[in-house]
């Protein structure tokens, strides 16, 4: 059996060193364009930044894959036929393949500001390597940058351009930064630090034309007519799934805003599977599910890797959590906090003269979801409690209990202000 | 990237092995050479005259002097570096303290009341004199005590509750080096498995020939003069001192920090530490790994100075204990998911277990 794998992110990857070890003898092959080898794709602000090499950033050893007999090509597939169960690559050569799995991940959204198609030199993504080429070959010549948009990516590029001594401008459209994850008081913290960094933090203004000279980016001017001039204009306005080579294929899987999978990661062709940031997984029950995270493409991959050899597994997302850094601040969340509607209740704690604060979200009688900023919490606790349905007397008492700061430096939770109000 | 600018390339240059890394790595390496071997074997004896004119005793005084400022002044850049992190606080304090008192100011006071110059800091068989039968014979009895007690009893009873790093980290002098004005160099450390390899034989061979050092010296004093086990065992004391005390710890150790980074002596040869790390893998210190929470990024292994791949755990949910690590707490530091945390627990964990075949390295996911 021959199992070609599309993609060599962490999907792509955890799906090939999976099925290795489920099969010793099946024929595995990674194809990937990007990269020669599986890098870590969250780690690319540390490359930026010089705290590390581009080659640390490759979370295995390079002999992993003769050892463990997984075949990597380094290429783009422009075509696929589903007939002959064939795939075509750029350079040139075929490969046939038993199994397919479709990891193609994801690429950042384009804006169609007005101006923008004349600018040819200045604007940069911050999703991949030739991003990452493309920002350090601007750096060395620029003074002003503006970063749009209000999510993670764009405040990591941020924060890499202030590292660099950049006078950096970062305009979120929103009217405070990242209200999808973080409430109004939690991302206001967020946008002082940003400040204390020397970031200038604009909100609730969105770029309406893109000014350039002679292909040079210039400046930005927004909705409400201000001027933004810089060198480097960043755009972090969100992912969507890579689906635009797709499009040139002989035959090609049923998207919708993503490859449309269903609960075993089986695409509308028979032997064609796709996982990872590339996927919308239709469910019978709920709504379809586009998951970008880290470990939810690592979860992709394996069970991708049990289907295939006929484990017949179903995909089941966990209780949500993720965590992140806002330069200094630490956040994780962990449940379901971004879509509690208003009005539900929360225990808001904060402490004082510190970008410190704990957001506890919970239906009246159990816990459903936390928002913990500016120390270190432990999301295996903080998702038991909401699985085991803990009332929020309960975790109060208790949530000494899922602190995971550095010894002697646990955080003191006392003498913090506390609100209960709905958020 | 590197910053621009002058700063920027220097600061770039002398933390990625540059021209200027070779070039202090050169002066470190020259520093040693005269120092351990001035005055013999044809090397000037540049220090002894410096050591005069400042009226110490010896070039090894003006030695511990130097030595004890290096860390105080890396010290206190470490304290503001890492000052949002109180164990890198208290511990960076706690090892600037030991260097300055009992690491140089205690022996030289003691020396001046009359007492023998003596390093309660170090202990056999980092210093393997303090168990040959002439210090025995020779020092006043609290201090035989003190020797063996404290190298037999008190290292191995505080590495089983809080693992090698009470010492390696927060007590020892090499240590305490390595992490204040060594701490540029810290991600040099080579992190293949071939260099963990490595690691694993050199420092079990020093630990079994300095075994052998102490087994003969004693020996030696039991048997009569004449034997010719007395004399070889004199011949093999000098040699172990020049490898391991001269070589290997110093020009060596210190010598490659801007090249190979800042913990060679403490990770391949150093016989203290190879000792405590066999206690450290039946005690109770471990690094716990926080569940699926790791992104891979792998700065927990380039800021590691043992050369740890804390990410190949770190990737795979598996809390661990390296015998190698010192427990210094930087991948906890670097940590963007604050994934790790250092901790003293008895539970029972897998130790160097994260490769179960050959070249075992996946990914699983805990479903």
């Amino acid at each position: 059996m021959h199992i070609v794998i599309v993609g060599n992110g962490i999907a792509g990857i955890t799906c090939a060193l999976d099925a290795r070890d489920r099969d010793a003898s099946a024929r595995i092959t990674v194809v990937g364009g990007e990269t020669e080898y599986f890098y870590s794709r969250t780690a690319l602000m540390y490359a930026f930044m010089d705290k590390m090499n581009r080659r640390d950033l490759e979370p295995l050893e390079r002999d992993v894959w003769r050892k463990r007999n997984i075949g990597l090509v380094t290429d783009w597939v422009v075509d696929h036929d589903a007939d002959k169960r064939e795939l075509k690559l750029a350079g040139g050569r075929t490969i046939a393949y038993d199994v397919l799995v479709l990891a193609l991940g994801a690429t950042a959204n384009k804006p169609d500001w007005e101006g923008l198609t004349e600018v040819k030199h200045g604007v940069v993504n911050f999703v991949s390597m030739q991003d990452l080429d493309a920002c350090e070959a601007m750096v060395p010549s620029a003074k002003r940058a503006v970063v749009v948009g209000g999510g993670l990516i764009g405040i990591e590029l941020v924060e890499c351009l202030v590292h660099h001594g950049i006078a950096t401008t970062f305009l979120i459209r929103e009217p405070y930064y990242w209200p999808a994850a973080l409430s109004r008081e939690e991302s206001q913290m967020v946008i002082a630090h940003l400040r204390e960094q020397g970031v200038e933090v604009v909100v609730e203004d969105s770029v309406q034309r893109v000014e350039s000279s002679g292909g040079r980016f210039t400046a930005v001017v927004t909705s409400s007519g201000k001027r933004y001039a810089g060198d480097i204009l960043g755009v972090c306005i969100g992912v969507r799934a890579n689906l635009d080579r797709m499009k040139a294929w002989k035959s090609a899987p049923a998207s919708r805003r993503g490859i449309v999978v269903d609960e075993r990661f089986r695409t509308d062709i028979a032997g064609v599977f796709a996982c990872g940031d590339c996927c919308e997984i239709a469910r019978p029950t709920k709504g379809p599910l586009i998951e970008t995270i880290w470990y939810s493409a690592k979860r992709h991959g394996a069970v991708v890797a049990r289907n295939i050899f006929g484990d017949d597994v179903a995909y089941e997302p966990p209780v949500f959590f993720n965590s992140s850094k806002f330069f200094h601040i630490e956040f994780t969340t962990v449940g379901d906090v971004e879509s509690a509607p208003a009005g539900t209740p929360t225990i808001f704690r904060h402490r004082a003269g510190q970008h410190v604060c704990q957001r506890i979200v919970h239906d009246g009688t159990r816990v459903i979801g936390f928002n913990m900023l500016g120390s270190r919490w432990d999301n295996e606790v903080l998702v038991r409690w909401v699985t085991e349905r803990r009332s929020p007397a309960y975790v109060l008492r208790h949530l000494a209990e899922a602190q995971h700061d550095v010894e002697f430096g646990r955080m003191n939770l006392q003498h913090s202000t506390r609100s209960r109000s709905p958020s | 990237m590197r910053k621009a600018g002058v700063r920027g390339w220097l600061l770039h240059d002398v933390t990625h092995r540059g021209v200027t890394a070779w070039a202090l790595s050169a002066v470190i390496f020259t520093f040693y050479v005269v120092l351990y071997f001035g005055g013999q074997y044809g090397v000037p004896d540049l220090f002894s005259p410096w050591a005069e004119r400042l009226g110490l005793s010896s070039k090894w005084v003006l030695y511990g002097a130097l030595y004890s400022l290096a860390i105080v002044l890396g010290g206190c850049w470490m304290l503001w570096k890492y000052r949002h992190n109180r164990y890198q606080v208290v511990r960076t304090t706690v090892v600037m303290v030991v260097q300055v008192t009992l690491g140089f100011s205690v022996p030289q006071m003691l020396k001046q009341a009359g007492q023998p110059e003596y390093y309660f800091s170090y202990l056999w068989p980092l210093k393997i004199d303090y168990f040959y039968p002439d210090s025995i014979t020779s020092l006043p009895w609290p201090y035989v005590v003190y020797s063996v007690v404290g190298a037999l009893v008190m290292v191995p009873v505080l590495g089983v509750f809080f693992g090698k790093r009470w010492y390696c980290s927060w007590v020892c002098g090499c240590g305490g080096l390595a992490n204040t004005a060594g701490e540029p160099f810290r991600h040099l450390s080579s992190k293949s498995t071939t260099s963990w390899r490595f690691e694993k034989v050199a420092i079990h061979t020093v630990l079994i020939a300095a075994l052998l050092a102490t087994a003969l010296a004693i020996g030696s004093a039991l048997l009569p003069e004449e034997s010719p086990i007395v004399a070889v065992a004199g011949q093999y004391r000098e040699i172990y001192g020049l490898v391991v005390g001269a070589v290997l710890s110093g020009v060596i150790g210190v010598g490659l920090y801007p090249i190979g980074g800042t913990r060679i002596w403490c990770r391949n040869f150093c016989p203290m530490a190879a000792m405590l790390g066999l206690v450290q893998k039946i005690g109770r210190f471990r690094i716990r790994v926080k569940k699926d929470m790791c992104i891979s990024c792998g700065l927990c292994s380039k800021y590691c100075e043992m050369g740890i791949d804390v990410r190949s755990y770190a990737q795979t949910n598996q809390s661990f204990t390296r015998a190698s690590c010192v427990g210094c707490g930087m991948c906890a530091e670097v940590c963007p998911r604050g994934v790790l945390t250092l901790e003293n627990v008895t539970r029972n964990d897998p130790q160097e277990a994260v490769r179960r075949g050959p070249g075992r390295a996946s990914l699983p996911i805990i479903t």
